[in-house]
């Protein structure tokens, strides 16, 4: 026999109706067990994009002398075959990318009479270059006329990555920890409906009811309240990077303003409710197997 | 109909509820099932209606050996079976009309047609007019015969009732039991449980008497009831 849609859905309602409250602090805790892996989420996301793209970021930055012909040292550098490209950062744009950074030095900066930057090239490798690569092209590069010094930024580019990787390591067992909480947190509320309801469940059983016309509701019930668990953790996800966004807007912060740039991906967003629907479920799985019966 | 060979049902290895019953209802009787407390009334239904498997035996209604039905199978056999509790067993937050088309809403029978057959069987019992109660809204009387209402609505071809009278005042009783003999008229088996053997005596139909687990007595009650045949509670149909 097939379980009647109008039958599932005004029973599961009634059931959550039944123990309001119940329902109510299980939808928090759920909300609650599920908006924390996405705020560290939205943080590795975030935070992330920088270290996503190693390529493109310089991987040797080489301080040229003022007066140097920058232009014949990024040639003479480029000769390296380890070297995807040589970036030219004359003062001026130093100065401009430090202004945009430090909004607040700003004025401070406009007094200057002369550019307070060292002229630099920045050397992006290319993606098969081994490591250790960057350190031997920064030792090379300092040995050229023209460069006062030459740093290698791999070691600082290898620890951001990691940390981008701890950030999304934590996120994902904190995010597990804490469903499996959001878990516990729906079987117990199915536990206390299906206390409430004991009486009733063994009168439908009596009046011929299956036990997958018994347990639907509950089923469905569970559900909806990871469901609504989900939908409420994305919504305090969202409110929280639009706050920290119109924050940021009015008050650059020279860190933050860096990396909070975006929202999940919608992919990444609707994982929230969808595994708050499967934290329900599982939550109601748990309760209901075999407590239903006699 | 209903046939029992050697059926005993034991709750552990001390408490023999049931020992080597044998009996046959036919279709369309009208059979009481009496006995002291503690006779094993309540466990011979419960067997009938495959609340509990018997421990040993056969139990065959309308054909079917239900000892031995897969538990799946189970809730389909119960719809065929109206049952009829001394407890009523409403469920308090439905409504008098939702309590007795709940199995009709489960199986997805439109609105209407629920409404409908819930008017007619309420019709029957004198209580159309409470449609959108709740139980606690009604009175014991009314709440036994909203519950033989929700027993009747799938047109059983058995009716069991146990100790339907147990919680009412012997007017009351007298109604009921004029409804269980209109609705025996139209067809239906029906077996009453009750140790109220002046009811028994007025009604004047065949008894099945347990003692001690055991069926004792296969008889006719010796007065029959004139009142039954003469004055219908309500109108048929």
């Amino acid at each position: 026999m097939t379980i009647k849609p109008r039958y599932l859905f005004s029973e599961a309602w009634s059931i959550a109706r039944s123990g309001a409250r119940q329902t109510a602090v299980a939808i928090f805790l759920t909300a609650l067990a599920l908006y924390v892996p996405g705020l560290l989420a939205l943080l590795a996301k975030n935070v992330g994009r920088l270290a996503a793209q190693p390529q493109e970021s310089a991987a040797v930055v080489v301080t040229a002398d003022p007066g140097a012909d920058l232009s014949a040292l990024a040639r003479r550098l480029a000769e390296d075959a380890r070297i995807a490209r040589v970036r030219v950062v004359p003062s001026e744009a130093a100065l401009e990318h430090f202004r945009r950074a430090y909004p607040e030095l700003g004025a401070a900066l406009a007094e200057l009479r002369e550019a307070p930057f060292p002229p630099t090239l920045e050397v992006v490798l290319k993606p098969e270059s081994p490591p250790g690569a960057a350190a031997e092209i920064a030792r090379n590069a300092a040995a050229l006329e023209g460069v006062e010094t030459a740093e290698s930024e791999e070691e600082f580019g290898r620890k951001f990555r990691d940390a981008v990787r701890m950030l999304r390591g934590a996120g994902l067992f904190l995010g597990a920890l804490l469903t499996i909480a959001a878990v516990l947190s729906v079987a117990s509320t199915i536990r206390l409906a299906l206390d409430l309801h004991r009486e009733e469940i063994e009168i439908m059983r009596l009046m011929g009811a299956t036990e997958g016309a018994i347990r639907a509701p509950f089923w469905l019930h569970a559900a909806a309240v990871g469901l609504a668990g989900g939908l409420v953790a994305l919504g305090l996800l969202y409110g929280t990077y639009e706050a920290v966004s119109h924050y940021l807007a009015r008050e650059p912060h020279p860190v933050l303003s860096l990396f909070w740039v975006g929202f999940l991906s919608l992919p990444a967003a609707l994982l929230l409710p969808a595994v708050g629907t499967a934290a329900g479920f599982a939550g109601s799985l748990l309760s209901l197997g075999g407590r239903s019966r006699r | 109909m209903i046939q029992l060979f050697n059926v005993s049902k034991e709750y552990g290895r001390f408490r023999h509820a049931l020992t080597e019953v044998n009996c046959t209802i036919e279709r369309g009787e009208f059979v009481f099932l009496t006995g002291p407390s503690g006779a094993g009334k309540s466990t011979f239904l419960k067997l009938l209606f495959r609340e509990e498997p018997p421990t040993s035996g056969q139990i065959l209604v309308n054909g079917r050996n239900i000892g031995v039905l897969p538990s799946s199978q189970v809730p389909y056999f119960r719809r065929t079976v109206g049952v009829v509790f001394q407890d009523f067993k409403l469920i308090a937050r439905k409504t008098v009309f939702e309590n007795i088309a709940f199995v009709q809403n489960v199986l997805g029978l439109p609105r209407a047609e629920q409404k409908r057959r819930a008017y007619q069987v309420l019709k029957r019992v004198g209580l159309h007019h409470q449609m959108n109660a709740f139980p606690d809204e009604l009175s014991g009387g009314e709440q036994q015969r909203v519950a033989i209402a929700r027993a009747i609505v799938n047109e059983p071809t058995l009716l069991l009732a146990d100790e339907p009278t147990g919680n009412l005042d012997p007017a009351l009783s007298e109604e009921i039991m004029r409804l269980f003999a209109e609705i025996n008229i139209r067809g239906t088996t029906v077996l009453v449980a009750t140790h109220d053997y002046g009811l028994i005596r007025r009604m004047g139909k065949r008894v099945l008497t347990l003692e001690r687990g055991r069926l004792r007595e296969v008889g006719l009650a010796p007065e029959p009831a004139a009142v039954v045949r003469e004055a219908p509670f309500l109108p048929l149909g």
